[in-house]
């Protein structure tokens, strides 16, 4: 046991360290610490807002032990769809895999220390998304302590049966050599055929709203039921933990508690006698399979052509974010994918209500298009849609060891950064014409307007690009053993959320401030603001380029 | 020519990894740096490349700055750092046309230097395949191609034969002969005394940041034992 602790430890390590750890300087300390208690009281805040909304309705109708269900069903769900990707990573793509096949280790030793670092990953979400709601719930129910020792006991046990499920799946299907073969499609597979399948449940949920009359709520409790009867048939614990945090019997609670470890263990045990048969088979064939298609053609004539070395940087960028399947799937494909998903995800919501649809089109009809407060929700809709594009964010770092190339060419630092900087601002550009194209399609804006929002979006994109690129350099993230460190577990990945978050707080301030101004003033006045931004960050950045670039070494 | 001018270089305040180190490669010269694990290589070829701050000192290629003009200094070197894991989902045709675009080769030159060197490494029918499917030795073969293709007058190379096959390692040796010969100079770090030895006009045994020797074979030899091997002298130079 001794051994799977130090395994999964130094796994740990390799994941989330960085190169500041490494040269001994310490990064951790208060930056640290401010960012992860701003990242849990954003998340927090979001969870406990909707979650009131909805605790309060059930409590009305005493109806509060379903909250409990659908909590559970939450975790169970989130924890599935989050170890779709981290096992396929932590067992399979990470750099160390062909180190750590020659150790005189036992294969089920190495199976428990990946296993343990996929369920650590998992708890971070899973304490905030089932800790707070929960809590909430213990709140507002004056539930005793006991029900609280055990929500803790269930946060634990939750998520273990659906990653153990899961990654069965996934050492089931990376077991085919076939597959294996080319690792990037089948990523790239693997995540449309997840995209496809969480669209698909969004889409399904899409007709709960906040607000809900005593017959919608009736619905509502029988879809929760259905849901949790539905996972029942697969993960019979969470039915378990269920009861024992809405029954009022101490006793009962015990024997759930009791019955889903049991459960949990012997899981386990099944868990790694059928992992010891599949995951070294697709280990294997993954590392030693090939990994990219080997072309013997001919080199054709075109290839030796003269490129301007900004086409020739930039195309490069692109060409390194589209060919590897975790940042295309990252970094390249949110840009395009979020703004039409949440489309989707509206108009069938709209649709599912037919009867609403006249009231939508009569409201859209009724809005003032020419005001601020118009041009203001849309401008914060658009930073809503882009706080996902992480080409910025993760320019440097993408590069991991081989980042010093930018220091040692015969190019400026500045001028490297700027080239850098575009692929993000060219995928913001997308985002902000699919979003606007769907807008102009409900609301008919004027012309100019429309340009000038899409003009006042660009700008702020450019600051977004910026000042992504600057958090980026000065704390990079080269030593990683996976993409996915870089671009799934990267604390600087809550940037552009940050900056999305602060970009909508100064626009809902104009709004209060410029409540009566048209639209057109309004419009210029922010994009006077950001343009006055991103000069001083871009003087920034040209001033500073050598000293942002200590980092990297 | 590179002058390296008591050049010293600090990770942890206090302890200096690199300390008031000089040096002179001339021209047509070959100059291998030797040193133990740890001794400060790859600091001072950080350091003569930008990728490293220098602390103190400073370091000349062709008379330009490395500190003062860098962009300058930086067109008179061909680099190849210690790992070649670099651009592994560009294809080699598209990492050495980028290459190309970045030193401005002519592009009446291009088709031709790259089909020599590429040859000359058995490397041109993998081209038109993403670098990552090569092995680590063809790897570092097209990091080696991209740093060449410029005709850099300088060659700085990070451990060049680590991953090299025999013919591969025997082509590279007689093209830093052919590059130091037409007057240009290569500065090369190593583990192989041997290599070292074979083709190394001069070198520099770095340990513990500081430079212990400067000179040719003979004047190692003369200076210490005369009949120990070269290993031998190389540990009792670098053990204190």
């Amino acid at each position: 046991m001794g051994k799977v602790l130090r395994l999964t430890k130094i796994f740990l390590k390799n994941s989330f360290s960085d190169m500041n750890d490494k040269m001994g300087v310490s990064t951790k300390s208060k930056s640290r610490v401010l960012i992860y208690g701003l990242l849990f009281i954003y998340f927090a805040g979001i969870i406990i807002f909707f979650g009131y909304n909805l605790l309060d309705g059930l409590i009305e109708i005493h109806q509060e032990s379903i909250f409990i269900g659908m909590i559970l069903f939450m975790i169970f769900g989130l924890v599935a769809f989050q170890t779709i990707f981290s096992s396929i990573n932590v067992l399979y793509f990470t750099k160390d895999n062909e180190y750590l096949l020659p150790l005189p280790l036992k294969p089920y030793q190495i199976i428990l220390a990946r296993t343990n670092v996929i369920l650590l990953i998992e708890y971070i979400i899973v304490f905030l998304v089932g800790l707070v709601p929960l809590t909430m719930y213990g709140i507002l129910t004056s539930a005793s302590f006991i029900y609280y020792v055990i929500m803790t006991i269930s946060v634990i046990l939750i998520p273990i049966l659906p990653v153990l499920l899961i990654n069965i799946i996934v050492m089931f299907i990376m077991s085919f050599a076939r597959l294996t073969k080319n690792r990037n499609r089948f990523q790239i597979i693997a995540y449309i055929i997840i995209l496809i399948i969480s669209v698909g449940i969004s889409v399904s949920m899409s007709g709960t709203k906040e607000s809900m009359s005593n017959e919608e709520m009736a619905q509502l409790i029988v879809q929760a039921n259905g849901m949790i009867e539905l996972i029942k048939g697969y993960i019979p614990t969470v039915d378990y933990l269920a009861e024992a945090l809405t029954t009022n019997s101490a006793l009962v609670s015990t024997m759930q508690i009791l019955k889903t470890i049991v459960i949990t263990i012997a899981s386990f045990i099944v868990y790694l006698l059928i992992a010891q048969k599949l995951y070294f088979k697709g280990l294997v064939g993954n590392l030693f399979g090939g990994g990219a298609k080997s072309s013997n053609k001919e080199i054709s004539q075109k290839e030796f052509r003269n490129n301007k070395l900004y086409k020739s940087y930039i195309g490069k960028e692109f060409k390194e974010l589209a060919r590897n399947p975790i940042f295309l799937m990252q970094c390249l494909l949110p840009s395009i994918l979020i703004p039409i998903l949440m489309t989707v995800i509206f108009i069938t919501g709209i649709n599912s209500e037919s009867e609403e649809t006249g009231n939508l089109t009569q409201m859209i009809q009724e809005i003032k298009i020419d005001t601020f407060v118009v041009s203001a929700v849309i401008l914060g809709i658009i930073q809503f849609f882009t706080m996902f594009i992480y080409i910025s964010i993760t320019s440097i770092s993408r590069e991991g060891k081989n980042a010093i190339f930018i220091k040692y060419i015969p190019v400026t630092l500045y001028k490297q950064y700027i080239y850098k900087i575009i692929p993000n601002l060219i995928m913001y550009s997308i985002t902000v014409i699919i979003s606007l194209s769907i807008i102009q399609y409900l609301l008919h804006l004027p012309v100019l307007i429309l340009l000038l929002i899409f003009i006042v979006s660009m700008i702020m994109g450019g600051l977004q690009s910026i000042l992504m690129l600057i958090v980026d350099l000065k704390r990079p993230k080269l030593n990683w053993d996976s993409e996915y460190a870089v671009a799934k577990q990267n604390l600087n990945l809550i940037f552009p959320m940050l900056l999305s978050m602060i970009n909508i707080g100064i626009i809902i301030g104009l709004v209060f401030l410029l409540n009566n101004m048209s639209a057109i003033i309004g419009l210029i006045l922010v994009g006077v603001i950001y343009g006055i931004l991103i000069a001083v960050a871009n003087k920034y950045l040209y001033k500073n380029q050598e000293k942002l670039a200590s980092n990297i070494m | 020519m590179i002058q390296i001018n008591n050049i010293s270089k600090s990770y942890i305040k206090g302890k200096k990894s690199v300390d008031s180190l000089s040096l002179e490669i001339k021209d047509g010269e070959i100059f291998g740096f030797l040193g133990p694990n740890g001794a400060g290589k790859t600091t001072t070829i950080r350091m003569m490349t930008g990728i490293l701050n220098i602390d103190e000192g400073d370091i000349l290629i062709d008379g330009k700055s490395i500190k003062n003009e860098p962009l300058e200094a930086k067109k008179r070197f061909g680099f190849v750092p210690d790992s070649p894991d670099m651009f592994l989902r560009l294809k080699g045709i598209e990492y050495l046309m980028f290459m190309a675009d970045i030193y401005d080769v002519d592009i009446s030159k291009r088709k031709e230097k790259i089909e020599t060197l590429t040859k000359k490494f058995d490397i041109y029918k993998e081209l038109n395949n993403q670098i990552q499917s090569y092995s680590h030795g063809m790897r570092q073969k097209i990091v080696i191609c991209g740093a060449l293709l410029a005709e850099p007058k300088n060659w700085i190379l990070d451990e060049p034969m680590t991953g090299l096959d025999p013919k591969s390692s025997y082509d590279l040796k007689e093209m830093m002969r052919e590059h130091s010969k037409s007057g240009k100079c290569v500065f090369f770090s190593t583990h192989v005394l041997e290599v070292a030895e074979k083709i190394c006009d001069r070198v520099g045994i770095i340990n513990k940041g500081k430079l212990v020797f400067v000179g040719t074979f003979e004047e190692m030899k003369q200076k210490f034992k005369e009949q120990a091997s070269l290993e031998k002298l190389f540990l009792e130079i670098t053990e204190e």
